[in-house]
Formats: structure tokens, sequence, C-alpha cells
């Protein structure tokens, strides 16, 4: 079974730069890794690999130093990896991205499977999946915790809900996005990390992967960004002076203040 | 005596009777002094009035060093600022208080966001330089009880995993300043005072010049915190670092940086069969310098591990270990580039293959969530142990762990570890082995089920000491010696190397006032 993980690269901190001009965030390779959700995908595709056998390829649209993460997830198991690259596909909102993944999808041929982490924790769209499978014309079940059976030509999920959780049964090709809770993601071998080094990594750009070069990068993005900014965090800690019977009458009156007039600055 | 630090004993002050090592003391009195001369006022009022003082930090130590032996308690926690930098020959120095926690030095330093508020024109000129540096910094002592404090640190002269690599703590302190308990100071500069064969002499800052003999024993060369430094033309400094508070207060400590290698990874191996994992160290230690931690961890100790993974939401995110595995071996490279790293880790599966075990049983954590993972990993273990402890002492109150600290040589350490495991087998004892194993320093950990266990775990742990003793290792390798391994010092030195180490002490604090309990027993004062 040929299965494909698509995977970002996002920041490794909090503290994120932004172009104040495209108000859009500044990657940089030493500071990035692997989107965390990613991680549980590509955990879920080796889980089915050693089932089923067959091949995990991980796909990535991103600058060229994006290799870095494709390489770390091929040190965990991906067999090799693609890369959507070219400076045509910059400034992409997610609908964009979808379309890039699906020419790189078709690039790859015969993939049975594509697995994505539930969203990426830079953006929180959580709408990758979903347009990857539409824009390929092929189902999908997202916020899938559990993959109950899986064959060459179905697989039944438990995603869920508000409510619950749902079991689902589709065909294949599919695309799933999977929760954090789905597995906990083996860590890396030794020789698991000297394969990737030298693993089989390929970039594509806008002309081999035939794009429409009126839906990739910023002229295919419907979205436009305004303005992108950092929350100011107004919260600040505290410290109660005094004896103990001070301190109480302290948090008492913080906790009346929250009841009878709602959330107090400090 | 300013008596409005002072504050009587009550249950708000309850905590402050014990640390780490769960034994509980009795004061009458505590303090939280903010600066020195608060701390010159109490010392002094206590001075005339014979009052016992205890010193203390987080008390998180595990020797019972911060338990008060009655008194009074100076706690100094309060004093937990960063107070200077400086830029000698393109290295930085820190001057902290000792109440300084070890993990805010350590985010302080490495994502260089120290707080400057009282720094001199001078410090903020150095630190200027240290944001413009484009190498990172770290210190390097690494006890795997991060909420420590630096005065903690010095005073058992701490180290951790990374000891292996880069020394205890001794070997990052550059200067202290000491309050004696008769209110006289000391400021000491490594290199400055040094004993000419066993005799030292100095100032205080008084001008009482102090002229000590010191003890005539031999410290063992293995990794040592047993008993006060004492070497043939030793740096003052490294007297009072190790001292178990039982000199003088530190009121400063001055601490140098080191560069932070590039390439931090960790390696978890595992085996299959225990027995060659001595093999495998003593290879990685001939082979390769860019280790930085060596650490073992016992078939016990990973199904405790197991257990707890399964039991505990906390453990939960633990990878798992499988079945078979009988020992697990983690080291960490520090290298400078990835070139480097690459090939410590190549040769860490040549070696493992060489032995017979597959490079394909290994956790490499390169990232800083795989790291934090593997780290998650060692702190499970000590962590799972004492939580086993602590349900099993519900029903019987009287027994603890008993945890080993001893080091020996190279050349004996197969010799004591089969003896270890011998006995623990003989007795049936339930049990759990793990630490050091690159300094040839391991904490067995003998887990009581009932009263019987824990005395002949007493009986064990005594022989060991013994033992170890008679083959030139030392009883206490790294958490001191505090008031729980008095015996063993006894054992390791003779009652008359101790004896030396009373007078030494007597130098100091001629009323016997200061930590007593710790290294040796005196029981002297009276009640504040």
């Amino acid at each position: 079974m040929k299965i494909v993980v698509c995977v970002k690269q996002v920041p490794s901190s909090n503290e994120v730069k932004l172009d104040p001009k495209t108000n859009t965030i500044i990657r940089e390779a030493d500071k990035s890794v692997i989107n965390p959700y990613d991680k549980f995908a590509i955990e879920e595709a080796l889980k089915i690999k050693d089932n089923l056998k067959g091949e995990v390829i991980a796909l990535s649209m991103g600058i060229p130093a994006t290799e870095k993460i494709l390489r770390d997830a091929m040190s965990r198991g991906c067999d090799r990896s693609v890369l959507l690259s070219d400076k045509k596909f910059a400034g992409a909102d997610t609908l964009a991205t979808a379309y890039t993944l699906s020419l790189g999808i078709k690039k790859i041929k015969n993939v049975s499977l594509i697995i994505c982490g539930k969203m990426a924790i830079d953006g929180d769209t959580a709408q990758i999946g979903p347009e990857l499978a539409e824009t390929l014309k092929i189902p999908h079940i997202t916020d899938v915790s559990e993959i109950i059976k899986i064959s060459e030509n179905e697989i039944t999920c438990r995603k869920i809900n508000d409510n619950g959780y749902s079991i689902i049964k589709m065909v294949l090709p599919a695309v799933i996005t999977v929760v954090k809770d789905i597995n906990l993601p083996r860590l890396p071998t030794i020789p698991g990390v000297l394969k990737s080094i030298h693993a089989s990594f390929e970039i594509i750009n806008a002309h081999n992967a035939t794009a429409n070069i009126n839906r990739i990068g910023s002229t295919g993005s419907p979205t436009q960004v305004i303005d992108t900014f950092i929350p100011e965090r107004k919260n600040v800690a505290i410290e109660i002076e005094g004896d103990i019977d001070k301190k109480i009458d302290f948090i008492g009156d913080i906790i009346k203040e929250i009841m009878y007039n709602g959330r107090i600055d400090n | 005596m300013q008596n409005r630090l002072i504050n009587k004993m009550n249950e708000n002050f309850a905590e402050y009777l014990r640390d780490e090592s769960r034994v509980c003391g009795n004061a009458d009195s505590i303090s939280f002094p903010k600066d020195e001369e608060s701390i010159i006022n109490i010392v002094k009022d206590a001075y005339n009035k014979n009052i016992l003082l205890t010193i203390q930090g987080a008390r998180t130590g595990l020797a019972a060093g911060a338990v008060p032996n009655g008194g009074h308690i100076i706690n100094l926690s309060k004093m937990d600022k960063i107070i200077s930098m400086k830029n000698v020959d393109e290295e930085y120095y820190l001057t902290v208080q000792p109440g300084l926690i070890l993990s805010n030095l350590i985010e302080e330093v490495e994502n260089k966001k120290i707080c400057i508020e009282n720094f001199s024109k001078e410090s903020k000129k150095a630190y200027v330089k240290f944001l413009a540096d484009k190498n990172k910094y770290f210190f390097a002592p690494d006890p795997t009880e991060k909420t420590a404090t630096l005065g903690g640190m010095v005073a058992c002269n701490a180290s951790g995993a990374k000891s292996y690599l880069y020394g205890s703590t001794r070997n990052h302190v550059t200067g202290l300043k000491i309050v004696f308990i008769d209110g006289d100071k000391l400021s000491i500069q490594r290199g400055v005072y040094k004993a000419r064969g066993r005799r030292l002499s100095f100032f205080t800052s008084e001008n009482k010049k102090i002229e000590l003999k010191l003890p005539k024993y031999e410290m063992p060369t293995t990794k040592n915190a047993s008993g006060y430094f004492i070497e043939d033309n030793m740096d003052l400094i490294d007297l009072f670092i190790g001292s178990d508070g039982t000199l003088g207060i530190i009121t400063e400590i001055e601490i140098k940086l080191k560069k932070r290698p590039n390439i931090i990874w960790g390696v978890n191996c595992f085996f299959e069969k225990e027995d060659i994992v001595i093999e495998f160290v003593q290879e990685v230690k001939k082979q390769m310098n860019c280790i930085a931690a060596i650490e073992f961890f016992d078939k016990n100790a990973l199904e405790i591990l197991r257990k707890q993974r399964e039991n505990s939401s906390g453990f939960s995110k633990l990878p798992s270990v499988r079945k078979e595995m009988e020992a697990s071996i983690y080291l960490e490279i520090h290298a400078d580039d990835e070139e480097k790293a690459i090939e410590a880790l190549k040769n860490i599966g040549e070696i493992m293959k060489e032995l017979g075990n597959s490079d394909e049983n290994t956790w490499v954590g390169r990232t800083d969530e795989d790291k934090n993972k593997l780290l998650l990993f060692r702190h499970a273990v000590p962590e799972s142990v004492n939580m086993l402890i602590d349900s099993r002492r519900k029903d019987n109150s009287k027994i603890t762990k008993l945890g080993t600290d001893m080091a020996v040589k190279s050349k004996d350490f197969r010799y004591i570890f089969n003896l270890y495991k011998k006995d623990l087998m003989k007795y049936n004892l339930e049990y759990a082995i793990w630490g050091h194993i690159g300094d040839n320093h391991l904490h067995v950990n003998i887990l009581p089920r009932d009263i019987n266990d824990f005395e002949i775990g007493k009986i064990l742990y005594k022989n060991w000491a013994d033992k170890v003793s008679e083959i030139g290792g030392a009883v206490s390798a790294e958490h001191g010696i505090g008031k729980i391994k008095t015996e063993f010092l006894k054992i390791m030195y003779g009652e008359e190397h101790i004896n030396e180490m009373v007078k030494l002490k007597k130098y100091f604090d001629s009323k016997e006032l200061l930590s007593i309990g710790n290294m040796f027993k005196i029981e002297k004062g009276s009640k504040y």
C-alpha cells in the first residue's frame, strides 16, 4: 500500500517573526520542526505499513530548507520524501496549498491513503485535509482517533465529534486527518537517522508539477491576510505579601471580583 | 537581632523541617533573609546566644543536610538573584545569590534573558557583549533536580549526568563570599589562596589571620562528595565547596559559563543482555570523546517504568520499552557540528553491533520534543520509585527507600556491580539500579516490602560502604554526606581523620553551632 503523509514545517517556539510586508510567518529552517500533529500522521502511516507492507512517502510544500523536516520524517521511518518548492508557490492560502499538494500526490501516483495531521499549530485552520480530498475528488474523514480496520480497498475509522464519536467506513483512495491521541509516535533509531541522511529526496517545481499558474501561490489564493499580530499578553502574576490570613483575604477578594464583575485584568 | 526576620516555628513552616531525604528534624525558629547584612545580624545574635543554625536552600538534597537539628533555620531561598556579570579573556562569569534556583539560571543563561535590573555599569557592559556573542553558553552542572539552589549545589558539590564530561559543581565555581558564624566575612577568588602542602592561611574581611592545619587523609581518586575536599597545595575555595554548610554561610557564588556545543543529541540504547552493558560502556569511553553523559538503567528500573506508564497518566506519554530489554544506556552527544554528531551516532551503532546487539534498539533525540521524551524517561525512573515507596510507607511508615551513592575506580566497577547483584539476589530484595555508569557511580535502590527487608537493606548498605572504602572508592559521590551518611564517612576515613575534620570545623565554628550533624555527629548548642 502506498501512503502519503502531508507534513508541514512550523516554528519550534511561540516566538514567531512576521514579515511586516506580507504579514506572513518568516520561516527559519534551524528554528523549525515538523508540525506536532503531523508526527501522529507519520506514526499512523508507519503502523499501517508494519501490518500491510508498502511505502510511506512524506510530502510537503515549502522553501528548500523544508528538506530538514522531511529528512527528520525519514529518520522516523518514512521511506522517501517529496518537496514541492518554487517561488511561484509562495504566499499560498489553504486552497492553493491543497491544490499544490494534490499535484504532488498525482506525481507520486497510485496513492491509496493520504494522512494529514488534524491541523498545523501555526495556522490552526484544519482546512488542508478536507480541501485536498475535494481537490482530488476522493472521500475523507477528519479528526480520526482510531483506524479500526484497513485493507487495500477500504478503511474504517473512529471519528471524534463534539458529542462523542462516529464509526465511518469509506473506500480508498481517501484522505484522513488524525488527532493527537491516536498513537504515541516512535522515536528515530540510529539506522533510521543514518539512512535519512542519504535517502531519496525529490524536489518538484511548479513547471514539473504542471501547475495551473492561476491556482498556486498568492495568485491562486482567495484569502487575503490584512493583518497578523501576536496577541498582547495582559495577565501578569502577582505575589501576595503578608501572613496567611491576609493572603486568604486577598484571594477571597479576587474570587468575589470575578464572581460579581466577571474577568479582571490581574 | 532583627526580630522582624525571625519567625517562631509553627505549622505554616512545617515543610522546612524536612528535605527530599524525607528525614524530619526540629527547630525553634526560621528566617528568610534577603541580603548579607541580615544574615550577619542573625548569625551574630545566634553566636552570642549559642543558638544552633541550619542553612537551607530549596531542600532538594537527599542526605538531610538541610534538616534542622534544633535551634534556628536560615533559609536562603529569598536570596535568588543574579547580581553581576563579568567578561575576562573572552570568558563569561556570573555572580549569583545562593538561593537562585538552577532551572531559573539555566533558562536565563541559555535564552540570554538575564534580569539585569541590579547590574552595575560594568556588568551591563559585559552583558551587552554576551548578547552580541554568537556563541550560546550554559552552566554545565546538571543534577536531576533542577529546582535545587546554587547554594545547595555548592554545599554538596552536586553533579549530574553531564558531570562525566564537565565535572562536578566544583569545576565551575570561581569565587565565593562567605559569612562566618561570628559575623566575619571572606571573599575568595579561585587561585588567590593556595595551601603549602597541608598548611593554609588567609585573612578574613576583618583582617583576622586564619591558619589551618589540614587533615592528613588522601581523598579517593573517584568521583567524590564525601567529607571535606583536602589535598596538598589545594585552593582555599575547594575547602568550602562540598563542606555541607558546616564552615560558613555562602552568600555569593561566582560561576564560569561554558560555551554550549552547537549540537546536543541524546541516544537511549537498549540491550537484551545486561552483562554486555559494562563492555559497551568501556568501549564508548575508550573510543569516543564527544560523550557528555553515560547513564545506566537496569531491568528492574525498566520494569517499574513499564508499570508506571500503564498506571499513571503523567507517564503515559513515555515511549514503550520492549519487554525483552534488560538494560538501557543513555548517551549524550555534544558536538561542534552535525557531521561530527552523525559520526558519533555511527560509532555508537557500530559498538552495539560488535557486541551482538542491534542498533535498531535505540531512541535518538535530536529535536527538543524528542530530547524531552528522553529526559522524561530518565526522570520517570527515580520518580516512579519514590511513588512506589511513598505508597508502601502508608502501610509502614518506618520503611524508606535505601539508595546508595557510591563510586569506585574503573578497574573495580565490574567487581562492585556483581557484588551488589549477588547480595540483592541472595536476600531476595526488591531493587532497581540506575545512575552514572560513566563515572562508575550507580545508585542501588533497595525497595523494602516490609521492615525485615528494610533492616537487611541497611546491613547490605553498610557492607557495601565497607567494601567500597576498602578498594579506595567514595561512599558518597554526589549527594554529600549530610546527616544520613555520617557512619559511612567514618567507615571511609576512620575515626582519626573524622577527628581531624571536626578540628578543622572548629577553626571556623569554635562554638560548634553551624549545621551540626552534617558530615559528623556533634551534640552541642542550646535552644533559641
